[in-house]
Order: C-alpha cells, then structure tokens, then sequence
C-alpha cells in the first residue's frame, strides 16, 4: 500500500470518526437534557400554581444596553416594564447613539438629570450624564460615550443598585414571567452565579403590548430552519452542559448573574464580539481557579424571543459574528482547559467547544471537500462515498429530531399537526445544504477571528414581528 | 487488497452508523407521534374532569356548597386534585376551608395519603401539597419521612406540608434543620417558616446561645428574612463577637434601639461590610444625635458606606429635609456631598 493510499484511508476514518464523536457528544448531552426535562415535568404543576411574592426574593437591575434604537427602544421598556417580579429597576444604558435614541427616552419616559455619585467598579468610557425617569422611579437612562455593548453593560452594572442583574437586548422579546423564571435557581441554591433561559424565534408569532400572543412559525424557509436549530441548541445543548455545571454561554438576549461574581471576575471585556460567552467561561475560570463553589444553570423554558433574520446576507454576518465570538472567548481562556481545579467546565466543555465547534468547520468542511475530491479522483470509490454522506447526513437528521422530542416532551409550544408536520420536515431538509452553509460561515468567522478585525455593534436587517422588530440578534446555537 | 479490506471496512462502519442513525430517527418520530396523540387524549380528558368539577368548587368556594358530591372517578383524580391545590393557591380564608371540606367528603385525603406513600415522584409531590393545604395531621408522619430525603424539591415540598400541618412541631423540627442545611437557599428556608413565624422565633431564641460561631450568622439570617426581633442579650453577643459574619448577621438583625452601643461601635470598623451594615442599622434604631456619625461616614473611602450612611441619614427620624438641605451646603467633601444628594434625590423620587 503507498503514502497516497494511507493518506486517504487515515483521512476518510479521521472525517468519519469525526462526525461519529461530533453527534455523538451532541446525543450524550441529549440524554443528560432528557433527564432534566423529565424531572422539570414532574414538577411543573408547582411551578404553574399561583405566586404569591414573600418579599424574599432577590430584587434584579435590568441593564439594557442601546445603540440607534430609536424606533424599538420606548416599547421595548414599555414592555419590560410589565414583568411580573416583586422588584426590579430597569438600567438602559445608551452607549454614544447616533439617532434619536435618548431623545426618544427622554420624551417617553419624562427623563430628568439625576445627580448620582456614579460609582467606578469596573473601568467604563466616560459617563456623560445619568437621567431618571420621573413617571418611573425604577427608570434610569446612562448616556455615555460610545465604547461598545460590553462597555455599556459594564457601566450599567456600575450604576446597578440590585445584588443580581439581568442583561437583556434592546429587541428582546420577553416572556412577562421571565425574570421570575431564571430567578427561580437563585432562591434554590446559593451557589449560583448566574442563569440562563431559552431564546426562541419569534418569526411568525403575534405580539401585542410588547409580549407575545400568539406562537406560529414564519414562512421563510431560513426562519424555519433557525426554528430547529434553536431548538437544537437550546435544549439539549445548553441544558445538557447545564446538567454538568458545564455551561459555557448564557445568550446576551436575557441572562442573569450576580453581580458580585462578574465583578469578580472583571465585568465584560469590552471590544470583544462574544461578550456573553467570554464573560461565562471567564467565571468559570475566576471561580474555579479561587476554588469557590459555584453554579451556572440553564432554565428550559422560553423565556425570550427575538426575531431571526430571513436573509442570507444577515444570516451569514451572524453566523461570521458568532464564530468570532466563539473564537474569542475560548482564546482569552485558556487557563480553564485542563486546569487543576477545572472540573466538567475545564476538562470536558472547553475541550468539546474547543475541538468540535471551534476547529468544527475546519474539519467538517475539509472533511465535505476531501470526501468529494477523493470520488471525483477515484481515490473512494462511490460506495464509500455514499457511506460517508448517508452516516453524516443521518446522524445530522436524529440529532435535529431529538431536539424536537425535547420539544415535545416539555412545552410543545406548536400546538397543531401541521406545526409539527413542518418541523419534521425542515427536521430532515436543513441537513441539505444549510448546516453545510453554517459550517462555511463559521469557517469565514473563524478566518476572521484570525485577522483579528476590530469588533463593532452588530446591525440587523429588520423585518418586523407583531408590532416590533429586531435588532442585535442574540446568541443562538 | 488491504486498501480492498479497508475500504470495505469503512463501508461496513458508516452504513451501520447510518442505519443505526435512520433507525433510531425512525423510532423518535414515532415516539413524538405517540406523545402527541396521548397528550391530546390527556388534554382532552382533563377538559371533561375539569368541566364537571370547576363548578361544583366554584359553588363551595362562595358558599354554596352542594348537599350531595358526584363520585370522583378514577380518570377525574388527577386533574380534580392539580385544580384543587391551584384554587387553593389563589384563595385565602372561608374558600380554603369549604375546598377542604369538599376535598374529605370525596375521601381524598385518604387518597392522597395513598400516593404519600406509594405514588411516583409527581404523585408524592402533589399529594404532599394536597395534604399540606388539607391540615392533615394523619399524614405527618409520611411527610416526615419525605422530609429527609436528599432529593431538594421533594423534602422543601415535604417541609411546606408540615408547616401547614402543625406549625409549632414543624419549626422545632425545621429551625435546626435549615441552619444546619446551608445548600438551602436562606429565602426558600424562611418562605417556608413564614407560616410558622411565632413559633419560629421561640425555636431560634432557644437555639442561638447554643450555636457555634460556624452556624450562627446562618441562625441569624434565617431570624433576619422572618423580620423577628430577637432579644437584646443575643444581638448583644453577636455584635461583641470576633467573627465577622456574626457581626454582619447581627448587624443585619438589628431592630430595636436595645443594641445601640454596640452599633454605633461599629461605625468604625475596620472592615467596610461591617460598616456598612453598622450605618444601615443605625439608619433603623437611630437617633437624632447619630447624624454626626453618619456624616463621617459620607466620606468613607467605600462607596457602598457613603450610600448607606446617607440613606441612613435620611431615615433618622427628627431630621427635615431642610435640616438635610443645611447638611449638604455645610459639606466641604465633595465625594459626600455627591452621595447625600443622590439619596435625596432617590427618596424624592420614591
């Protein structure tokens, strides 16, 4: 047998054994998922009884940073304004808006100068000046010089006056019993430092008031994709790591942490794209490394909406822009892999985050383009080839239907057969083509990150849900 | 024929983890199918237990309550039982008690003892809550049982029952259990003892002189979250201790002026989170004479200080807002300055 002979031997057992230990973690973490939705459903006949509020319940800064929100930002803190949680004050902090987007807060919330000895716990871009809301006393609107999203939260968590915080978008969609939801992991454990929930697409659904009405599912195809994937994500990829304490990324559309345990670590990098994420592993790595028992869980139900784009080009600045994110906080961090006290977050997560979604698409793609370069050269003959497409498009297809068992098991959110019809479908056609072209993206984003291009605030082509419309997509899959 | 073999090989490997794969897709689309037809039925079923039973307890909660019950069928238990505990949540006073009545007269609390004992985990979930709102002291011994094991949502449901069933048993029983149990959430612990608040408080005043400096400011907290007004010589004692965490605890339990010495000794600690929690309790036992306290402590170096020591100063009682207008021009320290009016911007605003 000659060199070229080995070669492609070792590389198409290398791509297959890749694509085998790729889905395989993804169905392990399933399982893990499995067991906490089954054990949620056990108990969420005492969830769904009335609350009543004990006055116990730790009160929650809602920071959320704005930048030319102009035309969402007043009915989006409408909207948050109608939570259902005993206490909290709402913090938007306009990071240096070119549009009207303070003016906007100014009119509609009947802003006023407020002399607040602003405290500098974490180094921010200067404050210009702080205004309160004299129609809502937990209102309070940080105009600053523009630095960034993760500067903006950084200022907010300065001027927070509440022990947890709750980092939410401009365009989030809430749930009006989200903050009570993720909340709920703090008042069982006081280990925990931070919490996340589900981000669901909100593209076909109605919304009234600020909060959704009505769920549906969007017509464009890309939409309905991102409906799986979020699905996919969400439930078995957040909740399983969460199940091992081994969550690295709360979605920046709605998190909460403690504060001091963010401070403590150093509050947001700011000029990072992932802030989010960065800020995560980060805490895993201060607290691991101070050796202070922690968690970080992952609350199952949807708890925020945002609206997916339905275009390939805004599609694909997300998907560059998560890589990069991805790529950077794994980067800045890497004193958490293998570390003595690194425990699930340390030696597993990092690792897998590391070989199958960081240098994924290097090898996932290279994998596509060798497999074919080596039919078209006679290298595999079409049998083997075939073999290698039926196992990485089958194990694709049960991955994206175990999501949807997820799905089913737990809040079946779609109630009609068509609903679940449409999904089993795009269940089996997103694995044509479009998590071919993710894995592209995110090898464009990966090549990016390379170049180390400065990071800037994420634009979002709007379509529009219900009434409002988006903005900075949050973190998805 | 070794590259043959090896081909062949992967071949065998890939069709096989792709059958699996296709196989195992198979299998879970079936099994959605199947959760959702039987999720329909469920729904379904629950709609027609529901449409029997709401009315007949919507009549008992206002007062009319039927001469005669229907039987309650097997298939009705669960659903009936899920909007009984619901109706039990919302309602408070006369309308608790005729559910219950309703509830004994179906003999479900028979029923639900049986679940106490033999149901799955959801069954015991909901019997205990079922038993708990019933004041079922029959029970108490099951719940018991159900209290101490290690699964956290079950025992803290378990707990919830027994403060229901006998409030001055279950705090005797709980006080040293949720000091000892410091994985417990301090708000979950004293959520459950608000319905046993008096009975909560006599079982903490026994206890405190006996704990250990490692328990203590666990002891105090729970004292801290029930509002309880604990005796002087305790505070007392606690505010003198070499721990930190039992002054902070103390400090944080301060309610009435019995421990003012002590807290005004405080003020200059040398520990900022001390300090902190020194000027918050003199903001609450506070005298008049205190300002000048609080006034150096607008100038601390810890912001946290400066903000409390003011709010501290706002609620001193005999200050008016001009004598705080006065204070603020006489301040030379801008730092202190700054945050007495923020603080008086804040309460302006409240």
């Amino acid at each position: 047998m000659n060199t070229e002979h080995v070669i492609v031997a070792f590389v198409t057992w290398f791509v297959l054994c890749f694509f085998v230990a790729l889905n395989g973690g993804y169905l392990l973490l399933n399982l893990f998922s499995l067991r906490a939705l089954h054990r949620r459903g056990q108990e969420q006949f005492l969830g769904d009884l009335p609350r009543a509020y004990s006055g116990l319940e730790p009160p929650v800064s809602i920071l959320v940073p704005a930048y030319n929100e102009e035309a969402t930002i007043a009915a989006s803190i409408r909207s948050m304004l109608q939570l259902s949680y005993a206490e909290f004050e709402i913090v938007i902090i306009n990071d240096g808006s070119k549009d009207k987007t303070l003016e906007v807060l100014q009119r509609e919330f009947a802003l006023l100068p407020f002399p607040e000895a602003y405290r500098r716990t974490i180094p921010t871009k200067e404050v210009r000046q702080i205004y309160r809301s004299t129609r809502y006393p937990n209102v309070r609107v940080i105009d600053k010089v523009n630095g960034g999203k993760a500067d903006s939260l950084n200022a907010g968590i300065n001027a927070s006056r509440y022990p947890l915080f709750c980092g939410v978008d401009a365009d989030s969609i809430l749930q009006r019993d989200s903050l009570a939801k993720v909340t709920e992991p703090f008042l069982r454990d006081p280990t925990m430092v931070a919490t996340g929930g589900t981000v669901r697409v909100a593209n076909g659904c109605e919304v009234s008031g600020g909060f959704l009405t009505k769920v549906g599912l969007p017509r464009s195809p890309l939409a309905l994709f991102q409906v799986v994937e979020y699905l996919r994500a969400f439930l078995f990829g957040r909740l399983g790591w969460s199940a091992l304490n081994g969550m690295l990324i709360i979605s920046g559309a709605f998190g909460i942490f403690k504060k001091d345990a963010v401070v403590l670590a150093g509050g947001y990098r700011p000029n990072t794209i992932g802030e989010d994420m960065e800020l995560v592993v980060r805490m895993h790595r201060t607290l691991r490394e101070k050796g202070q028992p922690y968690r970080i869980e992952f609350v199952p139900d949807p708890v925020c909406w945002t609206e997916a784009p339905e275009d390939m080009a805004t599609l694909k600045n997300q998907r560059v822009r998560w890589q990069r994110g991805l790529a950077e906080s794994l980067n800045a961090n890497w004193g958490l892999m293998f570390s003595r006290n690194g425990g699930v977050a340390g030696w597993v997560a990092f690792p897998f985050m590391l070989f199958f979604e960081w240098l994924g698409p290097v090898i996932e793609l290279g994998g596509y383009i060798f497999m074919v370069f080596a039919f078209l050269t006679g290298a595999i003959s079409w049998e083997a080839f075939g073999a290698f497409l039926f196992v990485a498009l089958g194990l694709g297809i049960l991955l994206s239907a175990s999501g949807l068992l997820l799905e089913e098991m737990s809040f079946h959110l779609y109630p009609r057969g068509k609903q679940l019809l449409m999904l089993g479908l795009i269940v089996i056609l997103e694995n044509f083509g479009y998590r071919q072209l993710n894995t592209w993206w995110r090898l464009v984003g990966l090549w990016r990150w390379l170049r180390q291009k400065e990071a800037t605030w994420g634009a979002m082509k709007r379509k529009g849900i219900g009434e409002e419309g988006a903005g900075v997509p949050p973190r998805g899959p | 024929m070794t590259l043959a073999t090896q081909s062949d090989t992967f071949i065998a490997a890939a069709l096989w983890t792709g059958f699996a794969a296709l196989l195992l897709t198979l299998l879970l689309g079936l099994q959605i199918i199947g959760m959702r037809l039987m999720l329909r039925r469920r729904q379904r079923s629950d709609a027609r237990a529901l449409a029997r039973w709401r009315p007949l307890l919507n009549a008992a909660i206002v007062g009319e309550m039927p001469d005669s019950l229907p039987p309650l069928r097997r298939a009705e238990r669960l659903p009936f039982l899920r909007l009984w505990a619901h109706l039990q949540g919302s309602l408070r006073g006369e309308a608790n008690e005729a559910l219950n009545e309703v509830a004994r007269r179906l003999g479900i609390d028979a029923y639900a003892r049986g679940l106490l004992v033999r149901g799955n985990r959801p069954a015991r979930l909901l019997s205990a809550l079922v038993l708990g709102h019933l004041h079922d002291r029959e029970a108490w011994p099951a719940l018991l049982r159900m209290a101490e094991q290690p699964d956290n949502t079950v025992a803290l449901t378990a707990l919830w029952a027994l403060v229901r069933v006998d409030p001055p048993a279950a705090a005797d029983y709980m006080v040293p259990l949720f000091i000892a149990r410091e994985e417990w959430a301090l708000s979950l612990a004293a959520g459950i003892l608000q319905q046993a608040t008096e009975p909560a408080a006599a079982a903490l005043t026994r206890l405190l002189p006996q704990l250990g400096e490692d328990k203590l400011p666990r002891a105090l907290r729970i004292a801290e979250a029930l509002h309880l007004a604990l005796p002087g010589a305790v505070l007392g004692a606690a505010l003198r201790s070499p721990s930190m965490p039992v002054v902070i605890a103390g400090l944080r339990g301060v309610r009435t002026p019995e421990t003012l010495p002590e807290v005004r000794a405080l003020l200059a600690h040398a520990d900022w989170q001390v300090r902190v929690q020194a000027a918050r309790a003199l903001g609450r036992v506070g005298e008049r004479a205190d300002a000048e306290r609080l006034v150096q402590l607008l100038g601390d170096r810890e912001w946290w200080v400066r903000y409390r020591a003011a709010e501290a100063l706002l609620e001193l009682p005999a200050l008016s807002r001009a004598d705080l207008d006065v204070l603020r021009a006489s301040l030379t320290d801008r730092f202190a300055a700054d945050m007495l009016s923020q603080a008086m911007a804040e309460s302006a605003n409240k």
